[in-house]
């Protein structure tokens, strides 16, 4: 900064490296406006999470103040549209948690061997050809997912399984698996590979199989960065809008007995995304709508605490053990 | 034995690695395979002589002489089979005849009173006259064929009455010639089905060839013509030979699908003669060819997607997502470039993380409710626009979406650049500044354009943020950033489960889902080669 200011002097070296006291507090104010409207700008994510929780919030406070907390959680009587309107989402929250049990029953195990795969098992060459083929997974979207369920996997669990209707818990969970595939195996690639060479070469040098190695050693050295990834599943299943809301059915009830799959079941997601467009401005329904919305933003703001602990208790190992 | 175990289990570990990552892509073929090959055929198919009276009436394509010869051609070879089934119907749906017997039963006796007669032999004449009539109409209306039969012996036998010679009445013979020919082999038990079965051939005809030549032009367009494609055509033309009917299963509440040939009904009548040669006439009518039909991708759609293509959508889905970049991507780079570049790693920075966390995980509804609320209900009316679900709410909503992603990938990219770089940058006398720009930014390019185009796929993609925010299934196209539009995404909700017309039309149901996962699948597979590129030119550096 200080050579540019004498371009015009021809001897620019000659002359001492100081500044005189405007171009000092020009450069200094510059200095921290700048800062300052940087900062602004990067703070604009901060405002972003605070406008979304104030405006939601803002929509459920009418409902929220009415006293109607108790029925929404206790009760399964889902009827906004009636004279005496209900709502009771307890059967809807259940739909959601149903949905994702299911969707990672499929999901972890495929995801956590497809991870050690990627890490231990496939050569150089072959992760290259994989790990494209998990980003195309994660690129479709859900929309997409949702159509194939709709109009392929549906008939298909029909005519195969004979289920009543193809539109249900399991195609959903199903579909659900797919999607939380790509992020469970990209975070736990991540937690396994992190997982220094020398303690696998320890584990094999002391005459352990590979199974040995990995399910002895470095999946307990990695569980809480696994742990975080299957977080990150349960995060991307609950709050996935379009597939559930195409594919389970829209039922708003319990599946009876509680492991019949091929019941219909309602989610969260999808009852906003269904009713909220016939709901008019300043209505009870729309009102309850937001504080399933709350719901939906409390629950994934706790599994993102959850798994920012699980991350950074594991970077902290990582970071203890090099 | 122990060891032996011990490997076993080794190898069943590894096989069971294996097998999940081939789950892993049979998942991709079995997702994308039937979408894309399905969609495909939105584009290229066998289109017949109705597509192409379609795309010259419509958009005036192709040349006027040819499709107006072709369809002429079609016309003649059509007027036969209507010949068929007119010819057939004269002794199945037998109202008309029965009129123009009444008909010239009134004629005769008309002419009878003129003729001025005593009233003997006008009386006589008459009554005579109604005898026959009504031994015609008994024959037409049985439903015995021996009955038929006899009560038209009875006609003929009247035929060589001098009182009928050369009048009027003479012309029942004719009807009564003409009603025994058609209905020789016709089971007269079976007519009421013969008759319904007509009717739904007559509809299927039609939905096959389009309107009948010299009918009125009908007001919705998609019964203006007929099947526009073989393959659909080819659906008609089984409905017509093949009966479905819905049939008890044992054991099960749910009633199975069964196929009934048609021609069954038909059997031991001259109209069996159609179902043989309807297949060919139809492929001579419709002269089926393969048409490869890009223009999909920019017409518009007639009512209900059932003609046409996805022009508005791919239009509404590039508006929304470039005006989402167009906000978030400053945001996005602005951000990351200060916390890589200006900010230490202090209470305040963590803060912002974990916010910007926060914010990559919120559901995609809750920014739907989010930008319903704010931007819709709070920010339009606060400039006094009408708050109303458009462009503009949408694309920011889509904006807040992304902003995480893009400083994520912008910050990776940042830090990706090597220390060096900078040094030599800053130790040649340059400011921090222009440091930034003129060297970390372009090293950094290829890394934060590939999150770009990632995030612009997002975008493009996402459905649930602008359910509420600016989407809708059909509406004309936008014309200010105010006004709400059709997108590939909701278009691809809506076509699959909102629309009963698409249901008819499954190629242009998979035909939107497929240009929505090319247009993701291109940008990606973009962004792949351009990492892929800049980590080789990372190597070769080292």
């Amino acid at each position: 900064m200080n050579v540019q200011n004498n371009k015009k002097n021809k001897n620019e070296f000659d002359l001492p490296l100081l500044l005189t006291p405007g171009q000092d507090i020009a450069g200094y104010a510059g200095r921290h406006i700048g800062r300052a409207v940087l900062f602004s700008i990067t703070a604009f994510s901060v405002v972003a999470v605070l406008l979304i929780l104030f405006f939601v919030m803002k929509q459920a406070w009418p409902f929220i103040v009415s006293g109607k907390w108790t029925e929404f959680l206790s009760s399964d009587q889902w009827y906004p549209q009636a004279e005496d309107a209900e709502f009771g989402a307890l059967a809807i929250v259940t739909g959601s948690f149903y949905v994702t049990l299911i969707a990672m029953l499929i999901a972890s195990p495929i995801g956590l061997l497809s991870a050690v795969f990627l890490s231990d098992i496939a050569p150089f060459r072959l992760r290259q050809i994989v790990k494209p083929v998990i980003e195309i997974l994660a690129a479709i979207p859900s929309v997409a997912y949702g159509f194939f369920a709709v109009l392929v996997l549906a008939p298909w669990l029909q005519d195969h399984f004979g289920f009543s209707t193809g539109t249900n818990a399991l195609n959903a969970g199903i579909i659900l698996a797919v999607m939380a595939l790509p992020t469970i195996i990209s975070v736990a690639e991540d937690a396994l590979s992190s997982i220094g060479r020398d303690i696998r070469e320890a584990s094999y040098g002391l005459g352990a199989t590979r199974a040995e190695t990995m399910m002895k050693v470095v999946l307990p050295a990695a569980h809480s960065g696994i742990i975080a990834a299957f977080i990150l599943g349960v995060m991307r299943a609950v709050g996935e809008t379009m597939v559930v809301w195409m594919a389970s059915g829209n039922a708003n009830q319990f599946p009876s007995p509680w492991w019949d799959v091929s019941a219909s079941v309602r989610t969260m997601t999808a009852t906003i995304a269904g009713e909220m467009g016939e709901t008019p401005e300043g209505s009870e329904h729309r009102f309850a709508l937001f504080a399933l919305g709350v719901l939906l933003l409390i629950f994934t703001m706790l599994l993102n605490l959850l798994s920012e602990i699980f991350t950074s208790s594991f970077k902290r190992t990582m970071g203890g053990k090099r | 034995m122990r060891e032996k175990l011990r490997h076993i289990k080794d190898k069943l570990f590894t096989l069971s690695a294996n097998v999940s990552v081939i789950l892993l892509v049979l998942a991709l073929i079995v997702v994308l395979g039937p979408m894309l090959a399905k969609g495909f055929t939105a584009v290229v198919f066998e289109g017949t002589s109705e597509f192409r009276r379609l795309q010259l009436e419509e958009h005036s394509r192709g040349s006027k002489e040819e499709v107006l010869a072709e369809i002429n051609q079609g016309q003649k070879e059509r007027r036969k089979l209507h010949q068929m089934i007119e010819d057939f119907n004269v002794g199945i749906d037998t109202s008309e005849m029965y009129d123009s017997a009444r008909d010239v039963y009134r004629k005769y006796s008309r002419n009878l009173r003129s003729l001025d007669l005593p009233y003997d032999e006008y009386s006589g004449k008459r009554r005579k006259a109604r005898e026959v009539r009504d031994l015609f109409l008994d024959a037409i209306e049985s439903e015995d064929s021996e009955k038929v039969n006899s009560f038209l012996e009875k006609v003929f036998a009247e035929q060589d009455n001098k009182d009928f010679q050369g009048t009027a009445f003479e012309k029942i013979f004719t009807l009564a010639e003409r009603f025994q020919q058609t209905s020789k082999k016709i089971d007269f038990s079976k007519r009421d089905q013969y008759k319904e079965d007509l009717v739904r051939i007559k509809e299927l005809i039609k939905e096959l060839f389009g309107p009948a030549p010299g009918a009125e032009k009908p007001a919705l367009i998609m019964e203006q013509y007929g099947a526009t494609r073989w393959d659909m055509a080819q659906k008609v033309i089984d409905e017509i030979i093949h009966k479905t009917k819905w049939v008890e299963q044992e054991g099960t509440a749910a009633l199975a699908k069964k196929k009934v040939d048609r021609r069954k009904t038909f059997e031991g009548t001259e109209f069996e003669a159609f179902f043989d040669v309807l297949p060919g006439k139809a492929k001579e009518i419709l002269k089926p060819k393969t048409t490869f039909y890009w223009q999909y991708f920019i017409d518009d759609s007639t009512p209900g997607h059932y003609f046409g293509g996805v022009g508005p959508e791919i239009i509404g889905t590039l508006t929304l997502t470039l005006l989402a970049m167009a906000m978030s991507i400053p945001l996005g780079i602005t951000a990351a470039a200060y916390l890589v570049e200006c900010a230490g790693e202090n209470i305040v920075v963590k803060i912002i993380r974990g916010f910007i966390n926060t914010l990559a995980g919120v559901p995609s509804i809750v920014f739907g409710l989010f930008g319903m609320a704010f931007f819709v209900m709070y920010l339009l009316p606060l400039f006094g626009k009408q708050p109303q679900a458009c462009i503009l709410t949408a694309s920011m909503t889509l904006a807040v979406l992304v902003l995480p992603v893009i400083i994520r990938a912008s910050e990776e990219a940042i830090r990706a650049v090597p220390r060096t770089y900078k040094e030599a940058s800053l130790a040649l006398g340059a400011g921090n500044f222009s440091t930034f720009i003129f060297v970390t930014m372009p090293a950094a390019m290829p890394g934060i354009l590939t999150g770009i185009i990632l995030s612009l796929s997002r975008a493009a993609g996402e459905t649930a943020p602008i359910l509420f925010t600016g989407a809708v299934a059909l509406g004309p196209i936008p014309d200010s950033i105010f006004s709400p539009t059709r997108t590939l995404s909701y278009g691809s909700y809506d076509i699959a489960v909102g629309d009963r017309l698409a249901m008819q039309v499954p190629h242009k149901q998979y035909g939107m889902v497929a240009t929505l996962i090319l247009l993701v699948l291109i940008l990606n597979i973009i962004a792949i080669c351009i990492r892929s590129r800049m980590s080789a030119k990372l190597k070769g550096q080292k």
